[in-house]
């Protein structure tokens, strides 16, 4: 059985807004493989933006522990966990968040950039991860003059260079249109069987039915966690 | 993460928002120009008035009569003349480091030729006194030993007199009358200008004999008053020639102790050292003003850096979630501000040494740019964008990310 790449023991996350508290998260304990695919649904205000964050070391639990690739996270400094969001995780969100003033090889390499690779390097990585996700001409346009599938295809690129373990995917075909969306969502099936653990975050059930678990969320705990096809990779 | 690629990615938020960048940077080469042009002309002003006081003569020991002013109470300046035309003449003689002496007593008086007539300055003296000042006449001659034994009524003047008594014809070979008395003009002096206190072109310059003798109208019992001694001292003798001057006058006015001195003695460099204090903080006040142009310039870096994190917010978010660390987002920002006030600096540079160069030009003014003000409009240039940069670029950097993200 494969390890767990993700472990969420007794997690709580606590705003502290005029006199109550409020949960975010209450109590939440969650595993997930490696290599899985899962889907985590649930409607605004649910928390399943908070877990996104907390998932992807933007975040700090207020309780609990958390243990990414078997590692506890909990004291580490805020170097530290960009660190590992440099290296560890790539984030693909619904508005894509490409930086406006570079092109889109740019953007790419833009992780490399801060994990210290040489130019030559970034290039070449840049270069292979966008042919990856199916976008080898316009990579020297900025993304004003892209399509939205093309903006996201990038995004997927910049996510994916560095190598990571985890992909988490905020809502990625919320800005899409349906041909478009299929095509991104193939792109994410390709990638787990890479091996890259996926996790989506979508309140659409037919995005959700492409994951192989789909866990559902409301005020900030766990209603259900179903299996719905076995691990692809397993 | 290597510098190289960090000054990359402050570039490109520079032509991010060109028309911006171009402002700030407008500010700063408008704080920086002023200050060099303005320390141009500090700096001009000082080698001008070095200028001026070498012109009146190099090596000069000035002698005047009166108690010297460090003394609280002034002693020693009775109804007798303190200072006299034997005392020029002991120094001439015995001070070995004196070269050439040029006594001088003078007094405003009606002169006239024709129609023509002015008031100016008469000043009796000594044949030296073309020599010890670097002041000679262009046309004719200046009187000499003759002219002084035989109390000749003999008169060189000045350009300006020149100009007052003799319009329209040539001056040498006529006579003036100066308080009613005949004087052949022998020669008229080359002009000089003002300098200090003096108009040097409107006066009269006549030998002191016959000034005693028939203008100034002195008691000969209580001694011939001079008004001042020059004396020029031998090359490189000036504090020997001081010494030996400062002795003399002791002496031969039976003086015991420095505060009793009845003559003051004031050197060259005494007044070129004056003439640089004042030039000095003439300098300072035109510095400090283009001081202040140039902080409002950094204070306008500041805002737009401000402005630029504010906007930026969600690129910051972004950056921060791909793996930017604190340092990095620190030294964009920092480094945008450095490249900013560095390039208005240069651009300052330039334009303050253009601007130098025509106020030098079109002004008629000395204005000298030294390699000093350039060094220090550069490195206060770069001191400012590192000192207005850090603390938006801070701000920017402690952003905590969830929130930079979900900023539109």
């Amino acid at each position: 059985m494969a390890e767990n790449v993700v472990q969420l023991e007794d997690i709580s996350r606590v705003y502290e807004m005029g006199e109550e508290p409020l949960y975010a998260l209450k109590k939440l304990t969650l595993s997930i493989e490696d290599g899985d695919y899962v889907a985590i649904m649930g409607t605004s205000g649910s928390g399943k933006s908070t877990l996104m964050n907390l998932i992807g070391c933007l975040d700090r639990a207020t309780e609990g522990r958390y243990l990414l690739n078997q590692k506890d996270v909990f004291d580490l400094t805020d170097d530290e966990l960009a660190e590992i969001r440099n290296s560890t995780i790539g984030f693909v969100f619904q508005q894509f968040n490409l930086l406006s003033s570079m092109t889109a090889i740019e953007n790419v390499m833009l992780p490399l950039v801060y994990a210290g690779v040489d130019k030559e390097q970034r290039t070449l990585r840049a270069q292979f991860v966008l042919q990856q996700v199916g976008l080898d001409q316009r990579i020297y346009h900025r993304p004003n003059q892209l399509s939205g599938g093309q903006q996201q295809r990038v995004s997927i690129a910049r996510a994916i260079v560095n190598k990571p373990r985890i992909l988490l995917a905020d809502e990625p075909t919320g800005a899409l249109d349906s041909h478009t969306a299929t095509e991104i969502l193939e792109l994410f099936d390709d990638l787990v069987e890479q091996g890259i653990t996926v996790i989506l975050v979508t309140h659409d059930g037919e995005v959700a039915n492409r994951a192989s678990r789909i866990v559902r969320m409301r005020d900030g705990q766990i209603t259900s966690d179903s299996r719905i096809r076995s691990k692809k990779n397993a | 993460m290597g510098f190289r690629a960090l000054v990359v990615i402050a570039w490109q938020g520079i032509l991010s928002n060109k028309l911006r960048s171009s402002l700030t940077v407008l500010g700063i080469v408008i704080g920086i120009a002023s200050v060099i042009t303005l320390m141009g002309i500090g700096e001009g002003a000082k080698k001008e008035a070095e200028k001026q006081v070498q012109s009146l003569g190099v090596n000069l020991i000035y002698v005047r009569p009166g108690a010297a002013s460090n003394a609280s109470i002034s002693q020693g300046q009775g109804t007798a003349p303190t200072l006299t035309y034997e005392d020029a003449k002991a120094v001439k003689e015995t001070c070995p480091s004196v070269d050439e002496v040029a006594a001088q007593y003078q007094s405003s008086y009606q002169v006239q030729h024709g129609e023509y007539n002015t008031s100016t300055t008469v000043l009796g003296t000594e044949p030296a006194y073309p020599e010890v000042r670097n002041f000679h006449p262009v046309n004719g001659r200046f009187f000499n030993a003759d002219d002084m034994k035989d109390c000749a009524r003999v008169c060189a003047i000045g350009d300006t007199v020149k100009e007052d008594l003799f319009p329209d014809e040539s001056a040498v070979g006529k006579q003036i009358l100066i308080r009613g008395e005949l004087f052949d003009v022998i020669g008229v002096m080359e002009k000089k200008g003002a300098n200090q206190m003096t108009d040097m072109d409107d006066q009269i310059f006549i030998p002191i004999t016959t000034g005693y003798s028939t203008l100034f109208g002195l008691n000969t019992v209580t001694g011939q008053a001079v008004k001042m001694v020059l004396a020029r001292a031998k090359d490189g003798q000036d504090l020997q020639a001081q010494f030996q001057i400062t002795n003399l006058l002791r002496l031969r006015h039976g003086i015991k102790s420095p505060d009793q001195d009845d003559f003051q003695i004031r050197t060259q460099m005494d007044i070129m050292q004056t003439a640089q204090s004042i030039t000095g903080v003439f300098s300072l006040l035109l510095g400090a003003t283009a001081g202040i142009s140039l902080l409002v310039g950094g204070i306008g870096i500041m805002n737009i850096m401000l402005v630029s994190v504010s906007e930026r917010t969600r690129e910051i978010g972004i950056r921060k979630a791909i793996g930017a660390k604190f340092k990095d987002i620190l030294w964009q920002f920092v480094l945008e501000a450095i490249i900013l006030s560095l390039t208005g600096g240069l651009l300052g540079i330039a334009l303050g040494m253009l601007g130098s160069d025509w106020i030098g030009r079109f002004a008629n003014w000395t204005c000298i740019v030294t390699p000093f003000s350039i060094f220090l409009a550069f490195a206060v240039s770069l001191a400012i964008g590192l000192f207005f940069g850090i603390y938006p670029a801070r701000k920017a950097a402690l952003l905590d990310p969830i929130v930079a993200l979900r900023t539109e």
